[in-house]
């Protein structure tokens, strides 16, 4: 009785610790000798994009016999409470999506791979805009293989800003010709747009005036004059007072019911984000929709190419090649991206935009299309936001309900969060 | 005597064994990460470099340099001294109309029951956030009656009314409770005290409450402590962000945003003791207050 009992105490403790040390080993084994490969792979995103992945993922292990993948995927906001740990135990799988906001994170603590060595080696990358791959360079190295662009801009319904009284968005118009194009929306009872994203759009206007939001140590903000954050907030938090943007009250309330939006339910003339959010957003508007450039001056120097997301591989991992081979495929086997159809980004691979363009449908085609009017005429990208953005992020968002609420002035604001923003940043200096 | 030892050790084994799984369980996941998160309340660390000792640094920060940290103990105090008491005074009504004899008063009690068992969970939280949003039945019905409808996420004030009323709508935990409670009191008193000629709200005031109290601490501590705990309607209402204004921002939702979302895993841990502790005063302060309200039969009532 009694070694029976210990028996069954040791063999549960072995198993615990075979449990353990079999997801050590799992990880770690790589190619091994009969030629095998077991490659760990884990991103983000809807259901759809979860169907073609495994899709791509499907033709990729047909192509290549010898290799096994696992998948791990989920929301967004799931992801990276799961990746975290998982760096943090040194359990990264081998091929991660990386998001922009996270990817200095997760690089600079030395999770991730410095692709150069593999470039025109085992990725081929000689079709690509060279400003393009840049965007992937953190402090000097390619931790991040970009997976599309996008582009920001107005995505507007013609026919309402007709009914608006307004013909065309003007070639090359500007903050002020937009400002007095959003107040004649209100004069005649419809919204221009429904805002813009705090920290984006305001990014954006600092590139417009040759500065940035970040500094390029990411040790400080990027800019030293309030009175351009107090002439943009105020400027849009005056477009609220006088109608032509819905109240912060409203917008909280329609906030992530789509239905409800201003958009959609044919009261609001657009909307600006980035040209990936374009297609969903023309299936459920389900009305002709058209995509206009940003406003100036100096839109040239504002605008700029985003990776959607990126690829980047685990500093831990074994299959290196592997997974270097398989981000190839992905970027420039063109079955494969007849099954993505740029749904992760226009294709950065010039060679793949043409293979799939007959492919595309309407909405998708006109991406395409205003992507590649763009891209001639984009600025390099600032550097993606350092550690401890999605703080500075909050922070700016914050203030900016506030000023949008009336309960604080845009000066104050301005102060305030370089203060609080300033305070988080210099963490990062070493 | 070493031979007994060991022999009862021996017979013991089996038990042991069979409990292990829990033991281990509760030593891994329980007690062991309690302390970490003890050790890392004194440290700043981001899950990335390995934590830093910086002493009390994090609870200096949360008592001098953090405004929105004390607007998040404002936010969820309201929520609980505003909350905990409707709830359970409409679970105590509830409760009393259950009580009365009735032929379907087995579906009744089901039915206001079962909010509570999928209550807390994602999808009551979406629901709600359908009921009060502007195309919402609480706004038509509003507009129906002639009266403006309510921007219920939009204005910091009414989306924790909101919250509040969700939380008081899933009263049926301490509805059950209380059902209990008003079966165990002896009939004949009501009896009695008709005899007497007493209104029933005498009875009440006189004989329901006094005899239900000690249920009623009871159904006080738990539901304040589990209020204080509360994130998930605050998270999907809020769409994680805690706002408008910061309107919804309960102490819980802050916690896991400086955590997962800030990476500053080290000033969460210490908000998280210091929550502990505040609940452990308040639940002393509950029992220590008890001794005047909470009426126990086997003091014969002094």
């Amino acid at each position: 009785m009694g070694k029976k009992g210990w028996f069954l105490v040791i063999a549960m403790l072995l198993v615990l610790t075979t449990a353990c040390s079999g997801a050590d080993g799992g990880g770690n084994s790589g190619a091994s000798a009969d030629g095998k490969v077991k490659l760990r792979i884990a991103w983000w995103g809807s259901d759809t994009r979860h169907e073609y992945t495994q899709k791509v993922i499907d033709l990729y292990k047909q192509k290549n016999p010898n290799v096994t993948i696992d998948v791990e995927y989920a929301s967004f906001d799931d992801y990276w409470k799961k990746l975290a740990p998982q760096a943090a135990a040194n359990q990264l799988p081998d091929i991660v999506q990386m998001d922009i906001s996270y990817i200095s994170q997760y690089a600079k603590n030395g999770q991730l791979e410095d692709m150069a060595p593999y470039l025109n080696q085992k990725i081929q990358v000689a079709d690509v805009n060279e400003n393009v791959l840049k965007t992937g360079i953190i402090a000097g190295k390619q931790y991040g293989i970009p997976t599309g662009v996008n582009v920001l801009g107005f995505q507007y319904d013609p026919a309402l800003l007709k009914k608006a009284g307004i013909d065309k968005i003007p070639d090359d118009w500007t903050w002020d010709q937009y400002k007095e194009l959003a107040l004649k929306a209100a004069s005649n009872k419809v919204y221009f747009d429904s805002s813009m994203a705090a920290d984006i759009f305001f990014h954006y206007y600092l590139r417009t005036h040759g500065k940035s939001l970040y500094n390029t140590e990411g040790t400080g903000l990027g800019y030293d004059d309030d009175k351009l954050f107090v002439d943009f907030f105020g400027g849009l938090a005056e477009l609220i007072k006088k109608g032509a943007t819905p109240t912060p009250e409203v917008m909280n309330q329609t906030k992530g019911i789509l239905e409800e939006s201003d958009i959609v339910k044919g009261t609001g003339i657009g909307i600006w984000q980035w040209s990936n959010q374009y297609v969903g957003l023309q299936q459920v508007v389900n009305r002709p929709m058209a995509l206009a450039p940003m406003f100036g001056p100096n839109m040239e120097k504002g605008v700029y190419m985003q990776p959607t997301m990126y690829w980047a591989v685990a500093s831990r991992s074994q299959v290196k090649d592997e997974a270097a081979k398989f981000i190839d495929f992905w970027m420039n086997d063109v079955e494969a991206n007849k099954l993505i159809k740029g749904e992760r980004g226009v294709p950065i691979s010039a060679k793949i935009k043409e293979a799939v363009a007959p492919e595309l449908s309407e909405a998708t085609k006109q991406v395409f299309e205003f992507v590649a009017s763009m891209e001639p005429k984009a600025s390099p990208m600032s550097p993606p936001p350092p550690v401890g953005s999605p703080e500075v992020i909050a922070t700016l968002t914050d203030y900016i309900e506030q000023v949008n609420f009336g309960q604080m002035t845009p000066e104050d604001a301005a102060v305030k969060f370089r203060a609080d923003a300033n305070t988080i940043l210099a963490n990062n200096k070493q | 005597m070493s031979l007994r030892n060991h022999q009862s050790l021996k017979a013991n084994m089996t038990g042991y064994a069979f409990i292990s799984p829990f033991i281990v369980g509760f030593l891994a996941f329980t007690l062991i990460p309690m302390f970490i998160s003890l050790y890392l309340s004194f440290t700043s660390y981001n899950l990335f470099t390995p934590p830093k000792w910086i002493g009390l640094g994090n609870f200096e920060k949360m008592f001098t340099g953090d405004p929105k940290y004390w607007n998040s103990i404002r936010v969820t105090f309201t929520y609980v001294l505003v909350g905990v008491p409707l709830r359970l005074i409409f679970a105590l009504f509830v409760a009393m109309i259950l009580n009365t004899k009735s032929r379907m008063v087995g579906t009744y009690r089901t039915m206001y029951y079962l909010p509570s068992i999928i209550g807390g969970s994602v999808a009551v939280s979406i629901m709600w956030r359908n009921i009060f949003s502007n195309e919402g039945i609480v706004n038509s019905l509003l507009s129906a009656l002639g009266a403006t409808p309510v921007k219920w996420f939009g204005d910091p004030n009414a989306s924790l009314m909101m919250l509040i009323t969700l939380s008081v709508w899933q009263f049926g935990s301490s509805m059950l409770i209380f059902l209990a409670g008003l079966k165990n009191i002896p009939h004949e008193m009501y009896e009695a005290s008709s005899v007497d000629g007493a209104t029933p709200v005498r009875k009440f005031f006189s004989i329901t409450l006094p005899l239900l109290s000690p249920i009623i601490l009871f159904n006080l501590i738990m539901q304040t402590i589990s209020a204080f705990m509360t994130f998930v309607p605050a998270y999907v209402i809020s769409k994680g962000e805690g706002g408008p204004m910061d309107g919804t921002m309960l102490h819980s939702l802050y916690l896991f945003r400086q955590a997962f979302m800030f990476s500053n895993m080290g000033y969460a841990a210490a908000m998280a003791w210091v929550m502990l502790i505040m609940i452990a005063i308040l639940t002393a302060i509950l029992f220590i207050t008890s001794k005047f309200w909470v009426f126990y039969e086997a003091e014969k009532g002094r």
